[in-house]
């Protein structure tokens, strides 16, 4: 096997490991975080894309709609929390058919909104060369996206005092009352912030990754099955674990095919839920 | 002053305190006694508004106190726990931090003063509090509810399950205190001599009620309330 192609194959398989990465750490914050089976993940990810969409068709820079579509899902997200989360704490199939008909909705206002296909955001792609292969910058770039997006969000939770007070409430909401910790607003930023993280993911993936209703799909499942294998310690866990598992499933598609990637990926899943039925971080003594 | 009038409240439609008047004087020590199940924790919960209230009122210097548990914390009530409650995957340093942040307190010097105060926490400032040994918990969550810095602190089965040494000290983080004279404590305790160490007066609790308020001199006296209403 020659170098190139197997640096190539390494560099890919990252930027599929990133992108798994980026689509999944809004989830490990509101199904890994919260306990929140929110299936409508996949649809706030399409609801980031299309306002990173709209708002570069209508003059925005790209960097700007990106922070744009995070804070406006975001507060779509804390919306959401307030009107229906709130209400179904601790009834897990009542949220689970909540935020399923909520993604119904969202994925069938999409299409009746922009059509079930929709053009990209016409970034200029580049490439890079890695001898006889060419890799996408942008696909490389993504890499260094979720380094400095993991690394924000463990500054954020475990650093400032909204993260500490946020992993106490969701910890033990009756306790973190007694000592003053309202856990209802917590809740609401927190969930906001899962959502916020879905939106950033459908923006920054978009010239990758281009809007369509069913953009959601192709992620949502697979960060469930990552953040599901990452166990209680929910962003570290989910770092090995989605790392892992996309990384595994991209290189097996790299040398057979994506189909092929998909099954190893299942399959690595169920083979780490057979040794670690609690996830691979169980036994991990790590605050996050 | 702080006062509980005709306490009644449970869980869902039982009632399990019925009725409970109480009042505890500013640097008092007061230990709430009693039988299991007679109502002493359920009490507590009462009064940081953690059970369902059927009627009655928690107030301090004579304000009525919100029905918020968080509010109610914010005002000034501390609570200890049966069973620490602390969280597990928070460090000892964050568990204490979390406290200070929600009764809008600065945090650094929370933990500070939690560290020089509990120097048997200092090893153990960014282990994981799960980790930590029963007494230790117990002590952090003492020194959790004091970063609140709180008025009147409330103390559920301190000493249960952990070892003596520890207990006692316990006993002398609250001896000292006492000697500040500027918290209220309550402690609901089935360890006497852990009791009778700190407190000077008692509410004996039976059935749900108040059955007698005695000081620490006429309980040590009447051999035949230790034995009837306490099985000592």
């Amino acid at each position: 096997m020659e170098l190139d192609y197997l640096a190539t194959v390494l560099l890919s398989s990252l930027s599929s490991a990133s992108v798994l990465l980026i689509a999944t750490v809004g989830l490990a914050i509101v199904f890994g975080l919260m306990g929140v089976i929110n299936l409508a993940h996949g649809e706030f990810i399409m609801f980031g894309a299309y306002v990173a969409l709209f708002a570069t068709r209508n003059g925005v820079p790209f960097p700007l709609a990106v922070v744009l579509a995070s804070v406006v899902t975001a507060l779509f997200g804390a919306i959401v929390e307030r009107a229906i989360i709130r209400h179904l704490y601790g009834r897990i199939l009542d949220t689970l058919l909540a935020t399923w008909g909520l993604s119904l909705v969202l994925y069938q206002s999409a299409v009746l909104i922009f059509g079930t296909v929709t053009p990209g955001v016409g970034m200029p792609q580049s490439n890079i060369e890695i001898g006889n292969y060419t890799l996408s910058t942008y696909l490389l770039f993504l890499i260094l996206v979720a380094v400095v997006l993991i690394g924000l969000l463990y500054w954020l939770l475990t650093r400032t005092g909204y993260g500490i007070v946020a992993r106490a409430a969701i910890q033990d909401p009756q306790t973190a009352a007694t000592i003053g910790i309202e856990s209802g607003r917590i809740n609401t930023a927190t969930f906001a912030l899962g959502s916020g993280l879905a939106g950033f993911a459908g923006a920054i993936l978009l010239p990758a990754f281009p809007a369509t209703p069913s953009m959601g799909f192709a992620f949502v499942i697979k960060a469930f099955l990552a953040v599901v294998a990452a166990g209680p310690v929910t962003l570290s866990g989910t770092v090995v674990a989605g790392g892992a598992l996309g990384s595994i499933a991209s290189m097996t598609a790299s040398f057979y095919t994506t189909v092929m990637g998909d099954v190893v990926f299942f399959l690595a899943t169920i083979t780490i839920l057979r040794i670690f039925p609690l996830g691979i971080s169980a036994r991990w003594r790590l605050k996050l | 002053m702080f006062e509980i009038t005709d306490a009644t409240g449970g869980y869902g439609k039982t009632r399990i305190i019925r009725s409970v008047s109480m009042s505890v004087k500013t640097g008092e020590v007061v230990a709430l006694l009693g039988r299991n199940g007679v109502g002493k924790t359920t009490l507590l919960k009462y009064i940081m508004g953690l059970i369902d209230v059927f009627g009655g009122q928690v107030s301090l210097d004579g304000a009525p106190l919100p029905a918020s548990t968080a509010r109610r914390a914010r005002a000034g009530l501390g609570y200890v726990p049966q069973g620490r409650y602390v969280f597990p995957r928070l460090t000892v340093t964050e568990n204490i931090a979390a406290a200070a942040i929600g009764c809008g307190l600065g945090r650094k010097e929370a933990v500070e003063r939690a560290l020089a105060n509990f120097p048997i926490l200092r090893d153990k400032a960014e282990a994981l509090a799960g980790s930590l040994s029963g007494g230790q918990q117990q002590i952090l969550a003492i020194a959790r509810a004091l970063a609140t810095r709180p008025r009147v602190l409330m103390l559920d089965e301190p000493s249960e399950g952990v070892q003596p040494s520890i207990v006692d000290e316990i006993a002398g983080i609250l001896m000292a205190m006492k000697d500040e004279a500027t918290l209220s404590i309550i402690i609901a305790e089935q360890n006497l001599d852990f009791c009778l160490s700190l407190a000077e007066r008692a509410y004996v609790m039976a059935g749900g009620t108040i059955a007698r308020e005695v000081t620490r001199d006429e309980l040590i006296g009447d051999r035949e309330l230790l034995h009837d209403l306490l099985g000592v």
